[in-house]
């Protein structure tokens, strides 16, 4: 009798059960809902063998023998790897999210700042924070990576397209983290605040010691979840020339007229953001069962 | 009765734009006669009446003119209306549509008879869509920007010390990766544009183009304020068998039409006086080694 169909309503014990513990209840639920799993995953995949251009999706889209040569490219024909334009992807957002933790951090701070001197990086960061937030990163993307080479600046303008990249991906991300990194600050009590300076804390002492440690456990799950965004928008780096695994997969699939390239490349990036999603998740719900334990 | 008259008359018209009167030879044995085709292909046509013909927004200059293709000046545009003409098409039933290149070889209906876009037959690529015969036979070359060292130190293996851009899918690209092999991998830019933005911000050494796309933007596209040019087409390389055909539907039933329009525009030196009036005459480019 795990039903508690007996009451008026459902049971209020049972609402405060993690999902999983509920839909898997019993060895029946698990057999229901694989036999439903299995019923959907083949009713999506019959589409393709249904619909009347089915094959055609299926030689354009998803034929193995593209794929392979898509993935190890083939230089005789002047095609490039799209496993090894993912390094450039990797390398390219593990750079941006080191520099944008920090400078995130940095705005942050300055915008939630009171002292009466640090009012123009108090504009200066908010300035910064609504001008990024409301630009398409493709835009700074072209403006960064063709505006700086034109400058003429010796060592400025005469880097990799990566590299502009990773400027424009790390001026266009520390907008939005530093207004994660804010929303936490903020969500820490005001009364520790006011306690830590009355215990004689200086102000920055108690950002460093008292807030921020709170603060950014609290926005962890946002944060990774700004860096999911982030290692997929390394692919707009393409358009400055530089050679990362879309741009491979565009390659191949312009050369031979064939898109199973594209397949290859969303399925590396889903090995890429997949464990970082479900870590988010894991964090997400210790959070929120840490929360509860607390509550009760 | 009305449709007979419309017919015939749009077949004077054509037969006056070709300056062919009566029946051409027809090309391959295997092509239909056009005789025939003048009244088969209005059963084809993607819009009923009308030729609709496609290519890419911004129009390259000197294959159209002005990125207008409905203006008939340039070469691929004077191709279009003169093949439309070959099949009795008049030249107000010719319709110009705008496809994006990537979008061109998407499985599915087309929305168009024929895609014009400077667009190279390979093997690989007819198993997608599927192509007419050569309209342009294409050779590569090398374009860059005056006084750079590519222009006087171009051997094989110095070719491939230099860091190439190209806009994606262009055979352009290929070449550099398959003939030249740099050591440096070349960057690929979404537009031609943007490759000649690199280029002049010397962003790269240099880039891999058709001769008439190169010697126009050596000669007209890369110029200072008092267009004075600014960019050297450096050198073509020998042909490698590249050519450019017209791209359909998988299948389509016009190709076998269409291809005999081309063997007569062939045969009757049409595509040549074409070529020579807008693609100019390209004995001034010097040929070089990849």
């Amino acid at each position: 009798m795990t039903d508690s169909s007996e009451g008026t309503g459902p049971d209020p014990a049972r609402l405060y059960l993690p999902r999983r513990k509920v839909a898997f209840a019993g060895r029946r639920g698990t057999a229901v809902s694989a036999v439903s799993s299995v019923a959907v995953i083949a009713l999506l995949v019959s589409v393709f063998f249904w619909a009347p251009g089915g094959a055609n999706v299926r030689a354009t889209f998803f034929s193995f023998h593209d794929m392979w040569v898509a993935f190890r490219g083939d230089p005789s024909k002047g095609l490039l790897s799209v496993g090894s334009g993912l390094i450039t992807n990797i390398w390219m957002f593990l750079l941006s999210e080191v520099l944008v933790l920090a400078i995130g951090l940095l705005i942050a701070v300055a915008r939630v700042s009171r002292s009466p001197v640090l009012a123009p990086f108090r504009v200066l960061a908010t300035l910064y924070t609504d001008v990024f937030r409301g630009i398409p990163i493709l835009l700074v993307v072209y403006i960064i990576g063709f505006g700086l080479p034109a400058l003429s600046l010796g060592a400025i303008s005469s880097q990799s397209p990566a590299v502009y990249g990773v400027t424009a991906l790390t001026i266009s991300y520390s907008a939005y983290v530093a207004e994660v990194y804010r929303a936490g600050i903020n969500s820490v009590p005001h009364g520790q605040i006011l306690a830590a300076r009355s215990l004689g804390l200086t102000y920055a002492a108690t950002m460093r010691r008292v807030v921020l440690p709170q603060a950014v456990r609290t926005v962890i799950p946002p944060l990774l979840n700004d860096f999911i965004s982030m290692q997929k928008d390394t692919a707009l780096v393409s358009t400055l020339g530089a050679i990362e695994a879309t741009r491979a997969a565009q390659i191949y699939s312009s050369t031979v007229f064939n898109f199973s390239s594209y397949v290859v490349a969303a399925l590396l990036f889903l090995v890429l953001t997949v464990p970082l999603t479900r870590y988010t998740d894991h964090l997400i719900a210790r959070d929120r069962s840490r929360r509860l334990a607390g509550a009760s | 009765m009305r449709l007979t008259r419309l017919t015939l008359s749009a077949a004077l018209v054509g037969a006056a734009l070709t300056g062919v009167v009566a029946a051409a030879p027809s090309g391959a044995a295997s092509t239909p006669s056009l005789a025939s085709c003048k009244t088969s292909i209005k059963s084809q046509e993607h819009q009923k009446g009308y030729l609709t013909v496609a290519t890419d927004s911004p129009a390259y200059t000197p294959w159209f003119v002005n990125n207008k293709p409905s203006n008939g000046k340039g070469y691929e545009s004077a191709v279009a209306y003169a093949i439309a003409g070959a099949l009795g098409i008049s030249k107000s039933h010719v319709k110009w549509v705008v496809e994006p290149f990537d979008a061109s070889y998407a499985p599915g209906p087309k929305p168009f008879d024929f895609d014009i876009n400077e667009i190279s037959y390979t093997a690989d690529r007819a198993k997608a869509v599927s192509f007419s015969t050569s309209y342009y036979d294409v050779q590569q070359s090398i374009v860059a920007m005056k006084g750079t060292k590519i222009v006087k130190a171009h051997s094989p293996a110095q070719l491939r010390t230099y860091q190439y851009g190209d806009q994606i899918g262009t055979t352009g690209l290929a070449f550099i990766n398959s003939y030249i092999k740099p050591t440096k991998p070349a960057r690929v830019y979404n537009t031609l544009d943007e490759a000649v933005a690199a280029l002049q911000e010397h962003l790269i050494d240099a880039l891999v183009i058709d001769t008439p796309t190169g010697q126009y933007m050596a000669s007209a596209q890369i110029v200072d304020k008092k267009n004075k040019p600014l960019a050297v087409q450096v050198g073509q390389f020998p042909s490698v068998g590249e050519h450019y055909g017209l791209l359909f539907q998988k299948g389509s039933p016009m190709v076998g039409c269409v291809d005999a329009a081309i063997a007569q525009l062939r045969h009757n030196g049409t595509l040549a006086q074409l070529t020579k009036k807008w693609l100019g005459i390209y004995t001034s480019v010097p040929l070089i080694k990849p």
